[in-house]
């Protein structure tokens, strides 16, 4: 029992981890048909793997409503969103539009899900605005490097900027294309290398942390 | 405290104040200063204008509503170009909250240039499981989606005669806000199925981009509203890019001035505390 | 203009006047809508997974194809859930074992041969150019990113950069100019990306803007003007509530 609780996941890792990572270098027909089932399989349990990863709010919720938790009402409004939207989800066949023509669905995700996302994350700009007033300043050399190319960006990549001072579109494109370029592929070989070390340990068996919860 | 400190300490919501009015006052009150095309959206525009009439045309749209300001400009744009060089188009998403976002588009410009459905372009839809959907399709692309976005079946469109996999895919251009994006595309799908591939992406995005660009593994780059304001100059349709354009600049040059003046303010306040410190002593 | 859009005009101006009323501070409408926007992504998300893999991924082609070998995924998808029950939780493991596993071997080869090999490729390129008639040139220009000398400033910066990673022991000597050099390649490209980071921040902001300019379209009946207007008086009259009665202190 100890063996299919602990051992045995890490075998299935082992074993398909070492048989997909060779895959690739075997173009034969056999091998090409399982990579198609199995990436097949993927899209699949990928589903199921979304389901898993939302559900977790249905019972931070529900336990909040029940026990009458302080801001217990926003939480039912988050309930009548997600149950509503289900309802008229299921209502409208799971899609947005059929044949051009909105349903109720695609009205719930036109009118409030993409207004609701969309705003979220444009107030940043407002706080992105406030963050560089109150804490970019030159204190240091690197710093001081640091202001200067973010201006030279940012007044490089309007029209206005270019319009203002002609040289900064040049000089952004060069920062861009060059600078930028040569420090984003060493952060890109280090991550990949990291990646690449991190499979290799999981498929050994010596990064487990995945496996996470459930009684030993 | 001195003038300069305070300043510093100044209530952030008069610096949203600011913000605001610079982006609203040139949205109501456009100028329509020239906008200069970049070489890395001129690759993706070239390579499109290259195409012979009738070849394949991926468009993976991977973006949900937050990058909708910056990427649905850019998707407008391509499909006009795809549609107006009568190319054969192949439109899908791997995100899932970007799915009603994409169907719309998809269907509004083939509408507005006279395309039918499963003729002139498939909208797949979106499906789970990211790079493991590239891969499928590289595989076998009835496998992955065996009916479009409305229920079809995919095996006998005529849009898609003589397409089988990836690898018949001609052009690709993923428009990505994150993962899975333009990196998936290139790594689960070029990599292998070698296909020519285009990037567009969020402004966040875009400078991370540039080392696939450099090394040719994406041979042109549309970043953020600028690259999408540039795409709509090059195909002579100016939309909402174009429009944004001068609220961005203006708010560029608003933080530009808030940040000098914070550093004016800060060494300032450091040289009277300085002056001070020196005289007490 | 069909009601619909002429409701959803009003319904959209409303939620994104809520949540930008958080700039003036945290607020009831903020999180009402905060909360709604969870919830009606999470219902959205379950009902296009439920369309795409129950529906078309799994029913149709079981159905209508034979293809009853869909059944072994969907019996990895059900091991999954078994995280709910604490007693048969280590069963997800196999699930997780397997996603985590198949992820892992793909990953390796194509990582290599798309970050590492290729980019390593594209660093090391010959500094000189051979142009035919014209012999070996070196080329200067600084605006063609292919020219030899923006070549010479890739290789070192990749280079430095990466020894600036790598070797976190102490700097010395030539070890400290190399690794000044790599930090402030480092610093170039942090301003950089913040500039590009300030510019997507704007385009997502002119993009709710430009909408809400769109609704004040007498056509929706005005909605962004008049929504404008009542949730700034909300705003006035809680923060007149919040004054006249503080909340207690606990």
């Amino acid at each position: 029992m100890i063996f299919l609780r602990r051992q045995g996941p890490l075998l299935v890792t082992l074993i398909t981890g070492l048989v997909f990572a060779a895959q690739y270098y075997v173009p034969h027909p056999a091998s090409e048909q399982m990579l198609t089932s199995v990436t097949k399989w993927l899209q699949i349990i990928g589903g199921f793997a979304l389901v898993l990863g939302v559900s977790s709010l249905f019972h931070v919720h529900a336990a909040k409503i029940r026990r009458k938790e302080a801001g217990w009402g926003y939480s039912f409004v988050l309930y009548v969103g997600m149950l509503g939207t289900i309802a008229l989800g299921f209502w409208s066949n799971g899609k947005e539009a059929i044949d051009g023509t909105m349903t109720a669905f695609g009205w719930i995700y036109n009118y409030m899900m993409v207004p609701l996302q969309g705003t979220m994350f444009a107030i940043l700009a407002f706080f992105i605005a406030s963050a560089a007033y109150r804490s970019f300043r030159a204190r240091s050399r690197e710093a001081a490097v640091l202001l200067i190319a973010a201006v030279i960006v940012m007044m490089g990549r309007v029209p206005l900027g270019e319009y203002l001072i002609p040289i900064s579109g040049d000089l952004s494109q060069w920062i861009l294309n060059v600078l930028n370029a040569s420090v984003r592929r060493a952060i890109l070989i280090g991550v990949s290398l990291g990646t690449v070390a991190l499979s290799i340990k999981i498929i050994f068996g010596m990064e487990r942390s995945y496996l996470g919860g459930g009684k030993e | 405290m001195t003038f300069a400190e305070r300043m510093l300490k100044i209530d952030r919501r008069i610096i949203f104040l600011v913000i605001g009015l610079c982006t609203l006052i040139p949205l109501l009150y456009p100028v329509g200063l020239p906008i200069k095309i970049s070489p890395e959206v001129r690759g993706v525009y070239d390579h499109i204008e290259s195409l012979p009439e009738g070849s394949v045309f991926l468009l993976s749209l991977d973006f949900d509503p937050a990058s909708k300001p910056e990427l649905m400009p850019q998707s407008i744009s391509l499909l006009r170009h795809a549609f107006r060089k009568k190319l054969r188009v192949i439109a899908l998403t791997l995100w899932v909250s970007g799915t009603g976002m994409a169907d719309q588009v998809v269907t509004q410009v083939a509408r507005e240039m006279g395309k039918e459905s499963g003729k002139d372009y498939v909208f797949l839809g979106w499906s789970p499981g990211g790079t493991a959907v590239i891969i499928n399709m590289g595989q076998d692309l009835y496998g992955a989606f065996p009916a479009d976005y409305n229920g079809k079946p995919t095996k006998g469109l005529s849009v898609l005669q003589g397409v089988a996999s990836l690898r018949d895919v001609n052009y690709a251009v993923s428009l990505g806000a994150g993962n899975p994006g333009v990196e998936a595309w290139y790594v689960f799908g070029k990599d292998k199925y070698k296909f020519e591939l285009g990037g567009g992406c969020t402004g966040v995005m875009a400078p991370g981009l540039y080392p696939l660009l450099r090394s040719g593994q994406i041979n042109g780059l549309i970043g953020g509203l600028r690259g999408a304001a540039e795409y709509e100059i090059l195909i002579d349709q100016k939309g909402k890019a174009v429009a944004g354009m001068d609220a961005q600049s203006a708010t560029h040059l608003a933080i530009i001035v808030l940040v000098v003046l914070c550093n004016l303010f800060y060494f300032a306040s450091r040289n009277i505390a300085r002056r001070q410190s020196q005289s007490g002593a | 203009m069909p009601i619909e859009t002429i409701i959803g005009g009003w319904v959209a101006t409303g939620l994104t006047l809520f949540i930008f009323s958080f700039l003036y501070k945290d607020n009831p409408l903020f999180k009402l809508a905060e909360n709604l926007y969870v919830g009606v992504s999470v219902g959205y998300t379950i009902i296009k997974t439920y369309d795409t893999v129950v529906v078309q991924l799994i029913w149709k082609p079981i159905v209508e194809n034979g293809e009853w070998t869909l059944l072994i995924p969907v019996a990895i998808g059900m091991l999954m859930l078994t995280r709910y029950v604490p007693k048969a939780a280590w069963i997800s493991r196999y699930a997780f074992a397997f996603i985590v596993g198949v992820g892992s071997g793909l990953a390796i080869p194509r990582t290599i041969s798309s970050f590492i090999l290729k980019q390593i490729e594209d660093t090391v390129r010959p500094l000189l150019t051979l142009i035919p008639g014209e012999g070996v040139t070196f080329t200067w220009s600084l605006l063609n990113p292919a020219s030899s000398v923006n070549t010479i400033i890739i290789l070192i910066g990749v280079s430095s950069v990466l020894f600036y990673f790598f070797f976190s022991v102490e700097h010395r000597g030539p070890g400290k100019v190399v690794a000044r050099t790599g930090i402030m390649f480092l610093m170039i490209a942090f301003g950089a990306a913040f500039g590009y980071t300030v510019m997507a921040r704007m385009s997502l902001l002119i993009g709710r803007l430009t909408d809400l300019i769109e609704f004040t379209d007498p056509s929706y009946g005005r909605p962004s003007l008049w929504l404008a207007g009542l949730t700034i008086l909300t705003l006035v009259v809680m923060a007149r509530r919040s004054r006249s009665h503080p909340p207690e202190e606990k």
